[in-house]
């Protein structure tokens, strides 16, 4: 019997070969791009999973009543964990961490080393097995190093390396480090990233000395393990009484500023936030948000593309099973029941399903590589090799063949013997069923596709938005050497001065954009100003910061030539000045602890945070002996590419050793670019791929539709009828389901577009052409598809059609 | 006289077209007893094939007594109605209705199929089968590359594979020449001298001699 089927099943298939090769094509393409987007969903799901006490690491954070509302904030101070921990009860374990770059040396080696600094506890709560050396305190001591197996092999090749002393610049000496213990890599799926791992108190003097006992200098994370007997809710209710104790000048202040304070009526409140949500919270915008929108959204295109080429499979078995129906009526008369037809049309399915499967696997091994470059991911299919996740999708799979196979399969198999026999179809309520898959696959292309266009123009106008600082002729790099920061400006500027193509060179403690190495940091500070609470951004600049970005002074000056003198000086922002409200700005100061600041200048605002957020309050010092991590060098604009050859040779002279990571401001801004980017090519190809799916479908429906009508249009052409009215009769069917999936798709595409456009304060407007666009994409390419077999069955001669009825 | 096979008992067959009904067969009165060969005769739209398709139990009476070797097959659920037509009725029709797909072989091979018969002893019975319908050599040929007559025998190899007591002919040679219709109908002749019974649907006076009885409709009646 199963041979009989499988027989007829591969004849069938080899009869209707131009039908199975439209499905075997699209659902390979379909599952191919499926595998890898489930993929990509799962890894980044699966990120700070692999922690055995995963369920209860929390980072703590705080939640403060400011100007705008609540504001998040990870930041701690010095004495803040260890005094948690003392004070309030259930957290079972906790530890500091920052993380950040260092200069490793062994022997004349230099090394680039992204570093963790924690506290003794973090090899507890985390799971970062020790594999090699000291297993209980490897970081106990302050001069204790842990590496991971790959750093330790990068500085020691095959050498062993427990014992083995290297050096750390730190606040500009060579310190020594014993390698205590290594760690196993860990999971891609890690967001803490690391080669080496120090104590936190070996940190330099001014990350960690100088804030030792300060309660007012947050400059790290806090993570913690509660204790499995404590809620989380229950905990964060606990710390109330902590928060009064030590927070009691902050709260009093937002009291004194009139913010409002939280529903339980509390200025700041100590919160957790679980481990896994780390990686998808967002702090920038009011109360921490956790979302994981994105992956989701990358499974859900992976289903409809899945969806699409089902349908198309749907219709086509449909439509073709009426050239079966003799067959059908002859078994039924031989004695073949329901089920046993069911099943022999549900095997023929399940396995052009089983082909495509295959196929599509391999398309996926095929397409991985490509994959991961352009989405930056280290996903890969061992990533889905997880048994549940595996039983999960062999499952789905049996849903969609059981599905899209089982349901024509039903359909024929219910069908009566004698009408079946006599090759008769009732085909008038299939047509309906027919006719609203493909107004849905249509749809779901068109909303992809106007998604797409208003994705790209978002980030088109973000690109190319006139930032209010000189993007285009400004490199920027980071002092990443053994200089400290004084001396290499110093240096640079010596070699760079008579070179006509470099117009001049400054420097900042903070990037714009996001720079080819890839850190940045912010500093806001916060101050009393006429007895109310002000924050700001603070950067501490170099000479010709202002002149070298062409920021534009609207009042007063900019900082002189001798910034020595500048030192007490400082040049605010629009924003800062509005929140200073002066009468005259450029009378007034501000007091810091330390010093009083007199305003000597006000720049233009200009966007120097993404375009997700309003400009800040920002204020510019000339701090002297600061550390200054980025210089910038303006450059002419006549050959920007000798200009960047040349600043990268004077770099490598003044420090041979460190690499040379500059890049022009506006590839700094496109970087930051990165998630929208990624995010277009994924709806981008999705559309691409819901489109040629789609028409697929529709090349497949012409087919059919022109052989079912071959003597209707050899009547009517015998009749009269011309080319065009034929090509329109045969058309106008398919243009009208286009015009209907888009009157769908739109609004619900406006409603998606206009919220996601929510999350940036400077967005375009959305436009009706970007979705008359999509929809007009859709119908040509539609259109496209059917024409050629409507305009030859429309130009043929009518006695050849007539003749093989 | 011989065991009865089936009587209908004033069965008829009525339809709705939109509001009025009509009668496709007319209170028929009918017995058959096993070794007959019975011809069905009358003008096209008389009723002939609605007659044997319900016969056949492809189709139900709307009103009346159908006794098939004594079982009640008006009061019968579908599962049941199918299982006897599966072990004793055999259909030979005019249009041949071979699946294309498959091979003579395989087509005189499907009904042993649905009974679930071993797969040994299917290859003998169509073994058996070929041989006798002198077609051997055409076993692995498919229907389209047969003549008609070639056909119309598959046809009834198929409908003789799993031995039924009856098979039912709807006008069997009408799509074939006079010579080849004129082996057919020796064949049934040979068949039902073997103790098989048919009942046979045709137009053709000739071909209705064959039989032992005949029967005339005309507008669903017999007359
Ligand atoms: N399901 C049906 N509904 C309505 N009329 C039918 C149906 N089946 C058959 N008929 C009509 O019944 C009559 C008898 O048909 P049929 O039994 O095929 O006659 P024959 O085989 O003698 O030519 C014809 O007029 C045919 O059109
Ligand atoms: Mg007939």
């Amino acid at each position: 019997m199963f041979k009989n089927y499988f027989k007829i099943a591969l004849r069938n298939l080899w009869k209707n070969r131009t039908f199975t090769t439209l499905n075997v094509v699209g659902l390979t393409a379909a599952f191919g791009v499926a595998i890898l987007l489930a993929m990509y969903t799962v890894f980044q799901l699966s990120f700070d999973r692999f922690h055995e006490h995963g369920d209860e690491i929390y980072q703590v954070y705080t939640e403060d009543s400011g100007l705008n509302g609540i504001e998040a904030n990870i930041s701690k101070s010095e004495p803040f964990a260890a005094a948690l921990k003392d004070e309030v009860a259930g957290v079972e374990k906790i530890t500091r961490y920052i993380s950040t770059g260092v200069l490793l040396s062994q022997d004349d080696k230099q090394f680039d080393m992204s570093t963790a600094y924690v506290d003794p506890d973090f090899f507890e709560i985390f799971s970062f097995p020790i594999i090699k050396g000291d297993t209980k305190n490897p970081i106990t001591s302050e001069s204790s190093v842990v590496m991971t197996e790959l750093a330790a092999k990068r500085i020691f090749g095959d050498e062993e390396p427990i014992g083995q002393t290297v050096s750390i610049l730190r606040d500009e000496q060579q310190v020594p480090f014993t390698v205590t213990a290594i760690v196993k890599d860990f999971p891609n799926t890690s967001s803490m990233d690391f080669d080496i791992v120090l104590n936190f108190k070996s940190q330099n003097e001014h990350a960690y000395a100088r804030t030792i006992g300060r309660w007012d200098m947050e400059n790290h994370e806090v993570y913690m393990q509660l204790a499995e007997a404590v809620q989380q809710e229950q905990f964060e209710k606990n710390t109330t009484d902590f928060t009064q104790l030590h927070y009691k000048n902050v709260i009093d202040n937002a009291k004194r500023d009139g913010f409002q304070p939280n529903p339980e009526g509390l200025y700041r409140q100590l919160k957790l936030l679980p481990l896994a949500d780390v990686r998808f919270a967002n702090f920038n915008q009011g109360a921490v948000t956790v979302s994981r929108t994105m992956p989701y959204l990358v499974l859900g295109i992976s289903i409809l593309i899945l969806f699409i080429a089902c349908v198309n499979f749907i219709n086509m078995s449909i439509a073709k099973s009426a050239q079966r129906l003799r067959e059908i009526g002859m078994r039924k008369t031989l004695g073949a029941n329901k089920k046993q037809l069911f099943f022999q049309f549900w095997g023929e399915s399940i396995l052009v399903f089983l082909i495509s499967i295959g196929l599509g696997i391999l398309l996926a091994v095929f397409l991985l590589p490509y994959f991961q470059t352009i989405f930056k991911t280290q996903a890969s299919l061992a990533t889905l090799l997880n048994p549940s996740l595996l039983l999960v999708l062999i499952l789905s799979v049996l849903l969609i063949t059981l599905i899209a196979g089982g349901y024509p399969a039903l359909l024929m198999s219910r069908l009566g013997t004698l009408q079946s026999l006599k090759g008769k179809l009732d085909v008038h309520g299939k047509n309906h069923l027919r006719n609203s898959l493909m107004v849905l696959q249509f749809g779901i292309a068109i909303l992809l596709i106007s998604g797409t266009l208003v994705l790209w123009d978002q980030v088109e106008f973000m690109r190319t938005k006139d930032l209010g600082f000189n993007k285009d002729q400004v490199i920027a790099f980071p002092l990443n050497g053994q200089l400290n920061d004084q001396q290499a400006i110093e240096l640079l500027r010596n070699k760079l001065q008579d070179k006509p193509n470099i117009l001049s060179v400054t420097a900042s403690n903070t990037i714009l954009g996001l720079g080819k190495d890839g850190s940045r940091s912010t500093s806001v500070l916060g101050f009393e100003h006429q007895g109310r609470g002000v924050d700001t951004h603070m950067v501490v600049v170099d000479a010709d910061y202002i002149e070298t970005l062409d920021l534009n002074i609207i009042k007063g000056r900019a900082f002189r030539k001798n910034l020595a003198s500048d030192s007490l000086s400082v040049i605010i922002n629009e924003a800062m000045a509005k929140q200073l409200n002066e009468d005259d700005i450029l009378a007034s100061q501000i007091d810091l602890d330390d010093a009083v600041y007199s305003v000597v200048g006000v720049i233009k605002d200009f966007n120097f945070q993404e375009l997700d957020q309003t400009i800040a309050p920002m204020t510019l010092f000339a701090l002297p002996n600061w550390n200054l991590r980025n210089v910038y060098v303006k450059v002419s604009s006549q050959n920007l590419e000798q200009a960047y050859t040349d600043v990268k040779a004077a770099w490598n002279s003044i420090e041979p050793n460190a690499e040379f990571q500059g890049s022009f401001l506006n590839e700094n801004i496109d970087r930051t670019l990165r998630h929208e980017r990624t995010m277009i090519t994924m709806i981008g190809s999705g559309s691409i791929l819901a489109i040629i799916l789609s028409c697929i479908g529709l090349f497949a429906m012409s087919l059919l539709i022109v052989a079912q009508r071959k003597k209707e249009i050899g009547v009517r052409k015998i009749v009269g009828a011309s080319v065009s009215a034929i090509t329109i009769l045969l058309t106008k069917d398919f243009l009208k389901l286009i015009v209907i999936a888009f009157l769908i798709a739109s609004p619900i595409a406006w409603w998606a577009m206009s919220k996601w456009l929510q999350n940036y304060v400077y967005r375009i407007e959305l436009n009706i052409w970007m979705f008359l666009g999509a929809g007009g994409i859709a119908v040509v390419i539609a259109m496209l598809t059917i024409a050629v077999k409507t305009i030859k069955a429309a130009t043929s001669n009518p006695v050849d059609s007539l003749r093989t009825e | 006289m011989k065991n009865k096979l089936l009587s209908l008992n004033i069965a008829s067959k009525t339809v709705n077209l939109g509001s009025h009904k009509i009668a496709l067969l007319d209170k028929i009165d009918l017995q058959v007893h096993e070794g007959e060969f019975i011809s069905l005769m009358g003008p096209s739209g008389s009723g002939k094939s609605t007659l044997l398709n319900c016969i056949g139990m492809l189709d139900r009476f709307t009103d009346g007594g159908y006794t098939f070797l004594g079982e009640p097959v008006h009061s019968m659920k579908e599962k049941n109605r199918s299982r006897l037509y599966k072990e004793y009725i055999g259909f030979v029709f005019q249009a041949y209705h071979l699946i294309d797909e498959l091979t003579v072989y395989e087509n005189i091979e499907t009904p042993l199929l649905y009974k679930n018969i071993k797969s040994s002893e299917r290859k003998a019975m169509v073994a058996d089968m070929l041989d006798r319908f002198n077609i051997v050599g055409k076993k692995d040929l498919f229907p389209m590359q047969l003549s008609g007559g070639q056909q119309q025998l598959v046809g009834i190899a198929r409908a003789l594979i799993g031995k039924p007591k009856l098979i039912l002919a709807d006008e069997p040679t009408g799509n074939l020449n006079s010579k080849q219709s004129d082996e057919i109908m020796e064949l049934f002749a040979q068949l039902n001298e073997e103790g098989v019974t048919i009942i046979q649907a045709t137009h053709s006076e000739s071909n209705a001699a064959y039989g032992s009885r005949i029967i005339n409709l005309l507008d669903g009646k017999i007359v």
